[in-house]
């Protein structure tokens, strides 16, 4: 061994006749040592690299050669190491000997070399000696030196750190004195250190631990997570216009941590140690400062407040995170049963057991520091275990806990029924240890209400849950609760107070019958037959609201409602809910229609929202934890997008936003309508996967339209197939080898994702691009296909692009038109795409076949500007109409006139009518318009059609003889009557309610001259489809047709 | 001694990948990597000049702490760096990158620089990952990616000041909010002064550019 090494490195070192790894090169520098032991200026340097040294070769000796260890050990040199500590030497050594220590105790491997190490007390020495704190470099090396003994604690190891004569356990004291240390990363490893220790289960170390240290600890540690919290309160209430959101959010983070912290101690399970923490979180802190502040917003007043916002939120963090039963089980029935007596000891008639001093509960900070308490209870120790018996004795404790821990469950069985005559002991002076020590079958009777609950009906426990007819009875945190869910100005509270009541809902730890007080169900909840009507109502106004079109309800807010109802009215047979609810609710479903119709456009992309709304909704569920993580929600609900916040958690900004907006309320609405009525969603999503044509797929194509092409897909692939096209899909078949006319689809991809583009020098090919839509926000959309099609000449080519044009219009149409269902709004019975006729080939000459809005795609052309609801359809001949609450559309549902027969068909009043390539008409409009948006919506259409020809005209007074002197004076001087017209702007539509018009955009050329008197339009239309004309390369058409809803 | 920035990083990914020896190779020259000796260690500090500044990281080994939520949260979230290091001669060290990733993301700040290390480049023979994977993964999810070997010291240097690079443009972009320590860095003693005038016109300023 020895050889090998000393050669391996003599071939490295050439000269170097020792090796470095090697015993003899330790006795060296044991010589080296004994010769120094005083630290010098000079042999400064010596020293420290002698000590690196050493490390090396122990491990070194750890890993290949034990009797390197033998030889430390024999020569006690760690009492060097402790010497040269000791001489205040400085820190370039104490730095030294830290990091060789942390190396020595990391990288030793073999259990007995740790014993050795460990063995007399000289590691005890060090940890208690008193190093240079200040020094940032020290304390970290300081602070992982304890982390990494702390990693190596267990059963057997303990005994070296924790000496149960003495009372001494320097690791875990002088660990904990550094819990509220400036630097983070310190407090991290004062936290693992103590979770590394509470984790050993030797129950000496423990009740020294709860005994000695407990109390000291978590008050302090309490008081610490309280002052962050007045500080968040703070921030919170001297934010203006959202600038404290960074440090709001360190914040909340650094609550979030410690609750996960206080979590991962809980969870340890340590009995008698969660007891004395239990105390400490629910009287010091949850309790006086967080559920205090429910009810006592106004009041001036000595106790700490938060305000009530900041309150809800920290709650639910609470409940979310923290599901340890007796803490959680306590705090939850304060909140829904408890009132302020709780906060008061003269009420209170708590038998003090171990103390006689009265418990008030109160956020104060501990009177004395950690690291004195700890001082003072060090010299304690002995005498006071000798006061009290019962904490010396192991057995007999352990004994007695199971006892007690019987007892708690009986207790807990008949909770409610002897509930007064207990409560929890606030801990007393932070020195008088024992007295805290809780009682834990108290632990589940905070309450002060002695009402009993055993046996009420029903009805009763209706009543009682809603807490209105209970006189004498109080419940000011609940009822709080529930005012707050109040919306009528903002939702700022309702959130809060939603997500509170369902993590208290899904909390695990919480006893259902605690809930089942206020008929709240747990997640999965037995049987019932009632439910709570208060927070029924309450919710379904909240639902009302929302589906207002001017509702100041957060979707989140919204979306959450929705659960907590689902909740509360689904029991395992089925809904529950009674009859009036079931009616409310669907009076806000019904209301949620009537908002999505103000924003239904027959314009491409409100399809493209609708279906994108519905993905993301249920590709993403809410997460409440998730939600209850961001700070931002702490601020006012605001709308802009500036700030970064997600869209479900603020306002709706502009009509994209708010369509975006209506259109998720619907989802929601009926979706839960669905739910509470037990009826299958058959309608949603509009393309269901198992519907569509997949590849694979052996299809019968007798007498199906197919062309035969080449597809050069980007990567050079060339392969035959033939192109069919369906009534959503368009598909690459190749034919199936065992049946004559069938085919195999080799490819299939949605028609309405579908772009097709001329190739400039070969008038033979299309290129064809179809985009997967995107799944999450993040990703890149995705082309499942993007190649060349070649057809064999060019006539097949146009053939091919009129259907796959046609064939997206199509698509696109019935599902817009399943959209109308849904909205109940009339749907068109063309179900053809007409007048595709002469316009097209012309039209195809100048149209490249433009199907994609060019800005959403990314695409930057600098001429086009246009309105996200730009019309991006250029297809001629394509028009949607809408009929909303139009009795008696039908005698003005004759074709349109138009001459350059592009007769797309308007029903009811929309129409189309046809415009031609003039870009003037195109440029003259602006979104300036946007400035009038009250005023009174008029019949475009009629005017539209006039334009073209007059019969049309003639043809629309017979069913709007008011109109008709506006309309000639359009076809005559328009340019006289900007005032009248409709104010059909996307952007200033500030009153939905006002202004329900729906756009239609359809393109057929017309004369040239027409324009003109056209041209006065765009003064006051739609800058959407102002827009869209903008877009086209000379030979765009536009035409509108809107209007009123009434 | 004296620095203008200190940036805290954390070292993550499975056990025995290397991690420790990653960083006392780092942070301490006078450990010669030998063959028969492993050695590592779970906090080093080191000073390193960029762009003429003294710069401190100080890098915190999360090894050992998996067992508590609490513990890995709060670590993620104080660094300003994380190195995410896979074995390459282990395939599960590689597939294990997924959730790891997920995690830091999940609980770091937005910019925390994250930098891929695949390690023990010099077991040439018994690699199992291949270095193009760690370069798709990389690019996949926006790391800066890196082959290394604690034992031969290859590229250990260029890991850790690469990252502190990027972190240190992302300071001069105005990204990273330097006043507020949670973010993993923190202003030298001589710079804090000169900063707490900059913090009101940093943005179009580069902070800190002439005040030293």
């Amino acid at each position: 061994m020895f050889g090998r090494s000393r050669s391996w490195v003599g071939g490295g070192h050439g000269k170097a006749a020792r090796s470095i790894h090697s015993l003899d090169h330790l006795k060296y520098m044991y010589h080296v040592l004994t010769k120094n032991t005083t630290v010098t200026d000079h042999n400064r340097n010596l020293l420290v690299e002698t000590i690196r040294s050493i490390t090396e070769i122990l491990i070194w000796g750890d890993q290949n050669d034990s009797s390197v260890f033998d030889f430390f050990l024999e020569k006690n040199m760690f009492v060097f190491f402790l010497n040269i500590l000791r001489q205040k030497s400085g820190r370039y050594v104490c730095v030294q000997l830290l990091q060789t220590l942390n190396i020595l105790f990391e990288n030793i491997s073999h259990e007995t070399s740790l014993y050795y190490l460990l063995s007399n007390n000289y590691v005890n020495s060090i940890i208690v000696h008193k190093f240079d704190f200040s020094d940032e470099e020290i304390m970290a090396y300081y602070i992982s030196f304890l982390k990494t003994l702390s990693l190596k604690l267990n059963n057997h190891t303990v005994h070296f750190f924790y000496n149960e004569h003495t009372n001494d356990f320097a690791l875990y004291t002088e660990a904990i004195k550094f819990f509220n240390h400036p630097e983070s990363m310190v407090r991290i490893a004062v936290r693992t250190i103590t979770l590394n220790v509470y984790k050993v289960d030797n129950q000496p170390m423990l009740h020294y631990i709860r005994d000695k240290t407990a109390v000291p600890y978590f008050s302090n540690l309490v008081w610490f997570i309280g002052s962050h919290v007045i500080e968040l309160d703070n921030c919170v209430q001297t934010d203006e216009e959202h600038r404290n959101r960074g440090k709001l959010s360190d914040l909340v983070a650094e609550h979030l941590d410690h609750l996960h912290y206080l979590n991962d101690i809980l969870i340890i399970n340590c009995e008698f140690l969660n007891d004395v923490l239990t105390d400490h979180l629910l009287n010091r802190l949850f309790l006086p400062l967080y559920v205090y502040s429910l009810v006592n917003q106004d009041k001036g007043g000595e106790r700490p407040k938060i305000s009530l916002q900041v309150s809800l939120y920290l709650l639910s963090q609470v409940f979310l995170i923290i599901h340890y039963a007796p803490l959680v089980n306590s705090l939850a029935e304060v909140i829904l049963n408890g009132d302020l007596s709780v906060f008061s000891s003269k009420v209170e008639q708590d038998i003090q057991r171990s103390s006689a001093k009265p418990s008030i509960r109160c956020f104060i900070k501990p009177t004395e520091t950690l690291e004195r308490s700890l001082e003072i209870n060090k010299h304690k120790g002995k005498k006071r275990l000798q006061k009290r018996p019962n904490y010396k004795n192991v057995g007999e404790e352990e004994e007695e806990e199971r006892g007690l821990e019987d007892t708690q469950e009986d207790a807990d069985k008949v909770k409610g029924t002897e509930g007064s005559s207990k409560g929890i002991k606030a801990s007393g002076e932070n020195e008088e240890i024992e007295m805290v020590i809780m009682e834990r079958c108290k632990m589940s009777e905070l309450s002060i209400s002695t009402v009993t609950e055993q046996n009420t009906t029903d009805e009763e426990k209706s009543a009682a849950a809603s807490g209105s007819e209970m006189t004498n009875w109080s419940r000011p945190f609940l009822d709080m609760v529930y005012n707050a869910q109040d919306c009528a100005e903002d939702d700022y509270y309702a959130l809060f107070v939603l997500c509170l009541l369902y993590a208290m809902s899904q909390n695990k730890g919480i006893d259902p019958d605690n809930l089942e007080r206020i008929q709240l169900p747990a997640q999965h909840a037995e049987e019932k037959s009632s439910y709570n009507h208060v927070l029924a109502e309450r919710l379904i106004r909240i639902m009302n609201y929302a589906a207002q079109p001017d509702g100041k309800v957060r979707l989140a807010t919204l979306e959450l409602g929705c659960l907590l109802l689902k909740q509360l009215v689904l029991s395992k047979s089925g809904s529950i809910i009674k009859d009036v609810h079931l009616a409310c609710l669907e009076g806000a479903r019904e209301e949620s229609v009537h908002l999505l119709r103000h924003f239904y456009k027959g314009e491409e992309i409100f399809l493209d929202m609708f279906e994108d709304e519905y993905r993301s909704m249920t590709n993403k569920p809410m997460n409440v934890e998730y939600l209850m993580m961001d700070a931002s929600i702490l601020l006012p609900p605001t709308g802009t997008p500036l700030t970064g916040i997600d869209f479900v958690k603020r306002l709706p900004c502009g009509d994209v936003e708010r369509t975006r907006r209506a259109i998720r309320v619907f989802f929601m609405l009926r979706s839960l309508s669905l739910h509470l009525r037990d009826e299958p969603e058959t309608q949603l999503p509009l393309t269901r996967e198992e519907d569509l044509i997949k590849t694979d797929d052996v299809l019968d194509l007798n007498n199906s339209d197919l062309i035969a092409c080449t597809v050069i897909t980007k990567d050079g692939g060339q392969v035959q197939r033939f192109l069919a096209v369906d009534i959503y899909q368009m598909s690459l078949v190749e034919p199936d080898v065992a049946r004559l006319g069938w085919g195999v689809v080799k490819f299939a991809g949605l028609l309405q994702d579908m772009q097709v583009t001329g190739v400039e020098d070969d008038s033979r090919a299309l290129n064809i691009i179809i985009h997967k839509p995107a799944s999450s926000p993040h990703s890149k959309p995705f082309p499942i296909l993007q190649a060349t099609f070649i057809f064999s000449d060019h006539i097949r080519c146009i053939i091919a692009k009129q259907r796959l044009a046609k064939g997206r219009i199509q698509a696109r149409r019935m599902k817009m038109q399943r959209i109308a269902a849904l909205l109940d709004l009339p749907v068109q019975p063309s179900t053809e795409v007409m007048g595709f006729g002469h316009s097209s080939a012309s039209a195809s000459q100048h149209l490249p076949f433009r199907f994609y809005d060019q800005s959403r795609r990314g695409s930057c052309d600098p001429t086009v500007q246009r309105s996200v609801f730009a019309s991006v359809d250029k297809v001629p001949g394509f028009a949607v109409a809408q009929c909303i609450n139009q009795p008696n559309p039908s005698p003005l549902s004759s074709p349109s006139p138009s001459s350059s027969g592009s007769g797309s068909t308007g029903h009811c009043d929309s129409v189309t009518a046809s415009s031609t390539s003039t870009p003037s008409a195109a440029h003259s409009p602006s979104v300036d318009d946007s400035s009038a948006p009250e005023q009174p919506p008029m019949t475009f259409s009629s005017q539209v059609m006039l334009v073209d020809e007059t019969s049309s005209a003639a043809s629309k007074s017979v069913k709007n003889p008011v109109k008709n002197p506006e309309v000639e004076t359009a076809n005559l001087s328009p340019s006289l009557i900007p005032a009248q017209q409709p104010t059909i702007s996307l952007i200033s539509d500030d009153n939905t309610d006002a202004l329900s018009v729906e756009s239609l955009t359809l393109v057929p050329p017309i004369d040239p001259h027409s324009i003109h008197t056209f041209s006065c339009i765009p003064q006051s239309s739609l800058p959407s489809e102002v827009c869209g004309v903008t877009e086209g390369e000379g030979s765009d058409q536009s035409q509108q047709a809107d209007y009123d809803e009434q | 001694m004296a620095y203008a920035y200190l940036f805290k990083y954390i070292i993550i990914g499975d056990t025995g990948v290397g991690k420790s020896c990653l960083l006392l190779q780092f942070t301490d020259k006078r450990f010669q990597p030998v063959h028969d000796l492993t050695i590592g260690v779970e906090f080093g500090a080191r000073m390193i000049t960029i762009d003429g500044k003294q710069i401190k990281l100080q890098i915190w080994d999360t090894a050992g702490q998996e067992s508590f939520r609490s513990i890995t949260r709060s670590y993620y979230r104080g660094a300003a760096g994380a190195l995410l290091v896979y074995d390459i001669t282990r395939r599960d060290t590689f597939n294990h990158l997924t959730t790891w990733l997920e995690d830091a993301r999940q609980h770091s700040n937005s910019n925390m620089v994250i930098m891929l290390i695949g390690n023990k480049s010099d077991l040439e023979s018994r690699r199992e990952v291949k270095k193009e994977e760690g370069e798709a993964f990389a690019r996949e999810h926006g790391l800066i990616f890196m082959e290394t070997s604690a034992k031969t010291a290859s590229n250990v240097e260029e890991a850790f000041i690469n990252t502190a690079k990027e972190i240190y443009e992302k300071i001069q972009e105005g990204v990273f909010d330097i006043n507020n320590e949670a973010n993993g860095i923190k202003i030298g003693p001589q710079h804090a002064a000169s900063n707490a005038t900059l913090a009101g016109n940093q943005g179009g300023q580069q902070a800190g550019g002439g005040c030293c």
